[in-house]
C-alpha cells in the first residue's frame, strides 16, 4: 500500500486525459500568432498592474492649468488632456480598469451562464422548457439600451454596479452553449451510469458533466473576454461606463466626442485606440487558436 | 406552417406584455414622469408633488400602466420635456433618419459580404481565402465605435471628403436634387464604417456554410452527375447557404440597434439613437422610455421575422 | 417471495405535438410485461432493438419512469412511493452496453471505481485506494491502473472497469445491458466467462439483455422473449431452445447459426420448415395490431402468447 501511495504523485503526471487542457495548451504552443498574441496580452497585463502599483493616482488626476492640452514631450510622454493630466498614466490605470473590469464581467457572466446552462440542459423537460423561455425574453431585451438606462439610473453608481448591470444583460450566449452541450451529454451512459450508482444530481452536472464541458468554457471565457473589453470602452465611450473618478480606455476615446480634440490632439485618443484593437485582438487570437484545438477537424499541432 | 406562426405568435405576444410592463417599472424609477413626459425634474420637491397629484401620477400602479398603455396603443407616448412636443412627433421626425441609415448599412453590409463570403467559402485555404479570413479577423477585433471615429477623422477631418456631422447640408429645399444628393453624402460614412464591421460575422458565417455544404453528399452526386462547376456553385451550394444567413437577419436588427447608438453619436446624425444618448444625459426621460419600448418590439419582431423565415427554409424547425 | 418479480409493467413515453404542445399520444415501449427472477440466477431477455427490453431493465433501476405496474425487489415494491427514498440503488446496479461512453473520459478509473464507494461508504483516503485496488484486481487489472484514464484501455478491459464499477458495492442484482455486443468477438467469450465466474463468487443474480440467442443460450438459466413492448413467450432456456412454440421464438432460434458441418442439412430444413409456418400463419400468432396475445401456460415453467382458447 505504501507503494502505491508513493507512485501517485510521480504517476499522475504520466497520464494525461485525453481531451484535457493539455491540448489547449499544446494549440497555442503550435499557433506562433496565438502565442505572440499571449505572450503580448500578459505583458500589457503585468506591465499596467505593476506600473499602476507605483504610479500617484492623484497625481495623475489632479488638474493642472499650466500644461492644459501639451502634446507629447519629455515630461509628459504621451502629452496631457483638456485638465492638464498626463495621458500616459491615465493610458496605464485606464488600462489596468478596463482589463479588470473585462476579467469580473467575464468572470460572472461564466458562473451565471453556465450554472444556468447546466441546469436547464441536465434536467430538461419542464425545467428547460421555463429556464429556455426566460432565456429568449432577455435575448430579446435591446440591451445596449437598458445598460445605458440602469447605468443612468442607478444611485450611488460605482464599478461594482458597473459590473453587475453589464452581467445581468450579457449571460444569455453562455447560458445557451452550455446548455446545448449539456442536453447531448445527459445522454450519455456514463451520466446514466452516475445516476445508478446513487451520486446526487448536483455532484453529477458539476462534478461529472461540468469537467467535460471545461476546454469550451475555456473557448467562450476567452472570446467573451476580447467582447466585454470593447463593451466597456464602448460604454464608457458614450459616458455610461466607469464612473468620473476611474479613468478606462473608453474615457479617454470620449475626449474624441469633442470635434477639436479628434482633429488636432490625436495623442489624447488614438494610443487608447490601438490599445484596444490590440488587446481585443490578442485575446480573439488566442481565443481563436483554442476554438480550433477543442475541434478536432481543425486541430493543427 | 400556420400551426408555427401562430405559436411562434403566442410566445411574441407575452414578450412584448412583458417588456412593456418591465419598460413601465423602469419608468417609475426615472426622474419626472417618464410615462407623460410633463413634470419638470428640476422643480422644488413640493410643488412636484403638487404636479404629480393634478396629472393622477399618485393612482394604484395598475392604473396608472393601464392608462399608460392604452396611450400608448393610440400612438400617444407622452410629452418631452426638453423638446416641449409630443414623442410620437420627435422620435417620427428621427425614425425616417435611422430608417435610411439602417437601410443604407444593410445593403453595404450584403454588397460586401456576399462576394467575399463566397470567394472565401470556394477557395477556401487559397491566398483570397486568407486575405479575406484575414479581415474579418481584423473586423472582429474592432469595437465598432473605434472604426467610425477613425473613420471621421480620416475621411471626415482629415480629407474632408465626407461631412462631420448632420444629415443634409443647411439651406437645402427638401425633394430638390441636391437635397437628396446631400442626404445620401451625409450618410454615407456612417453607414459604410457600420457596415464594414458589422459585415463580418456574416462573411465568416457565409464561408464556413459553403465549405460545409461543399463536402455534403448531394454536391458530390451533382458533381458525379456532370454538373459544371458553376453550376454547382451556383445553383446547388450558393443557394443552401444562403438560406440559412435569412435568418441571422432578426439579429442584424439587434446589431443595428446598438450600431445607431454608437455611430449617430459619432456623427452627430439625428436620427433615433442619438436621440436616446441626448435623452438620457438630459433626463428627458419619457422620450428615453418610449425608445426603450419601441426598440425593444423592433428586437421581438426582428427575431419573430427570422423565425418565421427560418421555418420556411428548414422544415425540421416547424416540428419543435 | 421471489427475488426480483416485475408485475404488469409499463412504460409509456408521451407524443407531444399540435398548438399547446399537449399530449398527443404514447409509445407504449413496454406494455405489460411480467416476470420473476430467482436468486444467484441468470434472467435472459432477448429481442429485436425496440422490443422494449433496455427499457425494461431501465424502468426497474430507475432510470425510466414507470408508467403503471409492479416492481417488487426482495419483498419491497420499488414503484411505492413511500419506497422511492428506499436505497434500492446500493442492490441493483447495471452494466453498460457501451464502455466508450459509459465511463467518463475525464476521470481516472480511481475516480471511476470509487464514484459508487464514496456515495455510500465512508472511508479513509487509504481504504478506498485499497479497496479499488481490490475490484480492480477481482476484474483481473493491475493495480497500476488507477490513475490512468479511460482512454488507454481497450474496450474490453474498459467493460471490466465498468464491471469493477458495478459490483463495488456488492450488489445482489446487476442489470446487464447487452454488455458484450460492443465489443470484438474475441474478448466477447472472455467477459461473459469472467461474468460468469464473478456471479458464483459474490452470489449475483443477472438480468441479461441481449439480442444474441447464441450468448443467451451460454449465459441464461430463463429467457423471456419480447416483441413490440410485449413477451411473446417465457421459459427456461431448455424450454425456449427445444421446444420453441411461438413464431417468432422459432424463427430466432432458427437463425442462430450451426458451426457443425454435419447438422447442415438438418438447419437448413428446420429453417425451411419456419420460414413456411411463418408465412401461413403470422396472423395466428399476433393480432390485428401486430402486437402479442397475453401469455398462457403451456406447462410449469414455460409460457406462451397465443390467441385465447389456441395452443
Amino acid at each position: 500500500m505504501e507503494a502505491i501511495k508513493l507512485d501517485i504523485k510521480k504517476e499522475k503526471k504520466a497520464h494525461k486525459s485525453q481531451t484535457g487542457l493539455s491540448i489547449l495548451w499544446r494549440e497555442i504552443i503550435h499557433d506562433k500568432l496565438a502565442l505572440i498574441s499571449l505572450i503580448f496580452f500578459i505583458g500589457i497585463t503585468v506591465t499596467v498592474f505593476v506600473i499602476s502599483l507605483v504610479l500617484d493616482l492623484d497625481e495623475i488626476v489632479r488638474v493642472d492649468l499650466f500644461a492644459i492640452h501639451e502634446p507629447p514631450s519629455r515630461t509628459f510622454w504621451l502629452g496631457t488632456d483638456y485638465g492638464g493630466r498626463d495621458i500616459f498614466g491615465q493610458l496605464i490605470i485606464g488600462t489596468r480598469n478596463s482589463l479588470l473590469i473585462g476579467f469580473i464581467v467575464t468572470i460572472l457572466t461564466g458562473v451565471i451562464g453556465v450554472t444556468f446552462g447546466l441546469i436547464s440542459g441536465y434536467f430538461a423537460g419542464h425545467l428547460d422548457n421555463v429556464m429556455m423561455r426566460i432565456l429568449e425574453f432577455f435575448n430579446i431585451l435591446p440591451f445596449l439600451m437598458l445598460v445605458i438606462v440602469f447605468v443612468a439610473l442607478v444611485p450611488k453608481y460605482s464599478t461594482v454596479s458597473f459590473s453587475l448591470i453589464m452581467t445581468a444583460f450579457l449571460w444569455m450566449e453562455i447560458a445557451r452553449i452550455i446548455r446545448a452541450k449539456a442536453l447531448q451529454e445527459r445522454e450519455l451512459d456514463y451520466i446514466q451510469a452516475s445516476k445508478t450508482l446513487g451520486t446526487p444530481n448536483w455532484k453529477i452536472m458539476f462534478g461529472h458533466v461540468l469537467p467535460n464541458l471545461s476546454s469550451l468554457i475555456i473557448v467562450i471565457l476567452t472570446l467573451n473576454l476580447a467582447a466585454n473589453i470593447g463593451l466597456e470602452s464602448g460604454l464608457s465611450f458614450l459616458g455610461f461606463g466607469f464612473p468620473e473618478d476611474t479613468p478606462s480606455l473608453g474615457t479617454l476615446l470620449s475626449y474624441a466626442r469633442n470635434p477639436q480634440t479628434l482633429q488636432d490632439r490625436w495623442w489624447i485618443w488614438l494610443p487608447a485606440a490601438i490599445l484596444i484593437f490590440l488587446l481585443m485582438l490578442s485575446v480573439r487570437n488566442v481565443g481563436e487558436a483554442l476554438k480550433r484545438a477543442t475541434d478536432p477537424r481543425q486541430r493543427r499541432g | 406552417m400556420w400551426k408555427f406562426i401562430v405559436r411562434r405568435l403566442m410566445i411574441a405576444l407575452p414578450q412584448i406584455a412583458l417588456l412593456s410592463l418591465i419598460v413601465f417599472i423602469i419608468a417609475l424609477m426615472m426622474p419626472g414622469d417618464a410615462l407623460t413626459g410633463l413634470v419638470d425634474p428640476t422643480l422644488d420637491p413640493a410643488a412636484i408633488a403638487a404636479q404629480r397629484e393634478r396629472l393622477g401620477l399618485n393612482n394604484p400602479w395598475y392604473v396608472q400602466y393601464g392608462d399608460w398603455i392604452s396611450g400608448v396603443i393610440r400612438g400617444d407616448l407622452g410629452q418631452s420635456f426638453r423638446y416641449k412636443m409630443d414623442v410620437t412627433e420627435l422620435i417620427g421626425s428621427r425614425l425616417v433618419n435611422t430608417f435610411w441609415l439602417s437601410l443604407l448599412t444593410t445593403v453595404i453590409t450584403y454588397l460586401i459580404a456576399l462576394p467575399l463570403g463566397i470567394i472565401s467559402g470556394r477557395y477556401h485555404d487559397s491566398l483570397r481565402d486568407q486575405v479575406i479570413t484575414g479581415y474579418t479577423y481584423f473586423g472582429f477585433a474592432t469595437p465598432l465605435f473605434i472604426f467610425a471615429l477613425v473613420m471621421l477623422w480620416i475621411f471626415g477631418f482629415n480629407t474632408g471628403w465626407f461631412p462631420t456631422g448632420g444629415s443634409v447640408a443647411p439651406g437645402l429645399t427638401p425633394g430638390t436634387w441636391a437635397y437628396v444628393l446631400s442626404k445620401i453624402h451625409h450618410l454615407l460614412l456612417p453607414a459604410l464604417s457600420m457596415a464594414l464591421i458589422t459585415t463580418v460575422s456574416t462573411v465568416q458565417y457565409l464561408r464556413s456554410e459553403i465549405i460545409d455544404t461543399k463536402q455534403k453528399d448531394f454536391i458530390i452526386t451533382a458533381r458525379s452527375k456532370g454538373a459544371s462547376e458553376s453550376r454547382v456553385y451556383n445553383y446547388h451550394i450558393f443557394r443552401n447557404s444562403l438560406l440559412p444567413i435569412s435568418a441571422l437577419f432578426g439579429s442584424d436588427i439587434a446589431k443595428l440597434i446598438s450600431g445607431t447608438i454608437f455611430v449617430e453619436s459619432i456623427y452627430s446624425y439625428p436620427g433615433m439613437g442619438q436621440l436616446f444618448v441626448e435623452s438620457i444625459l438630459q433626463r428627458d426621460s419619457s422620450v428615453a422610455i418610449a425608445l426603450v419600448l419601441l426598440f425593444g418590439i423592433a428586437n421581438i419582431l426582428g427575431t419573430l421575422i427570422s423565425d418565421v423565415i427560418l421555418s420556411l427554409v428548414d422544415p425540421r424547425i416547424r416540428i419543435k | 417471495m421471489s427475488f426480483l418479480e416485475v408485475k404488469d409493467l409499463q412504460v409509456h413515453f408521451p407524443i407531444r405535438g399540435g398548438l399547446l404542445n399537449r399530449k398527443l399520444d404514447v409509445i407504449r415501449a413496454v406494455d405489460g410485461v411480467s416476470f420473476r427472477i430467482e436468486q444467484g440466477k441468470t434472467y435472459g431477455l432477448v429481442g429485436e432493438s425496440g422490443s422494449g427490453k433496455t427499457t425494461t431493465g431501465r424502468a426497474i433501476i430507475g432510470l425510466n419512469t414507470i408508467t403503471s405496474g409492479q416492481v417488487i425487489f426482495e419483498g419491497n415494491d420499488l414503484t411505492e412511493n413511500k419506497n422511492k427514498r428506499l436505497d434500492v440503488r446500493k442492490d441493483i446496479q447495471m452494466i453498460f452496453q457501451d464502455p466508450y461512453s459509459s465511463l467518463n473520459p475525464k476521470k481516472r478509473v480511481l475516480d471511476i471505481v470509487a464514484e459508487p464507494l464514496r456515495n455510500y461508504e465512508r472511508l479513509s483516503r487509504n481504504e478506498l485506494l485499497e479497496r479499488v485496488v481490490d475490484l480492480l484486481e477481482k476484474v483481473g487489472l493491475t493495480a497500476e491502473s488507477i490513475l490512468k484514464y479511460p482512454h488507454e484501455f481497450s474496450g474490453g478491459q474498459r467493460q471490466r472497469i465498468g464491471i469493477a464499477r458495478a459490483i463495488a458495492l456488492k450488489p445482489k442484482l446487476i442489470i446487464a445491458d447487452e454488455p458484450v455486443s460492443a465489443l470484438d468477438v474475441s474478448v466477447q467469450a472472455q467477459v461473459l466467462n469472467f461474468m460468469k465466474d464473478i456471479q458464483k463468487d459474490l452470489n449475483l443474480t443477472y438480468l441479461f439483455i441481449s439480442h444474441d440467442l447464441g450468448i443467451v443460450k451460454h449465459m441464461c438459466d430463463e429467457i423471456g422473449i419480447m416483441y413490440k413492448g410485449r413477451y411473446v413467450e417465457a421459459g427456461t432456456t431448455e424450454d425456449i431452445f427445444n421446444k420453441p412454440q411461438h413464431i417468432y421464438t422459432k424463427r430466432l432460434v432458427a437463425a442462430i447459426p450451426d458451426i457443425d458441418p454435419r447438422n447442415r442439412e438438418k438447419q437448413k430444413q428446420f429453417r425451411a420448415e419456419v420460414q413456411a409456418e411463418y408465412q401461413h400463419s403470422f396472423d395466428y400468432y399476433f393480432n390485428k395490431e401486430g402486437l402479442a396475445y397475453p401469455l398462457q401456460s403451456i406447462s410449469a415453467t414455460h409460457w406462451v402468447a397465443m390467441p385465447e382458447g389456441g395452443s
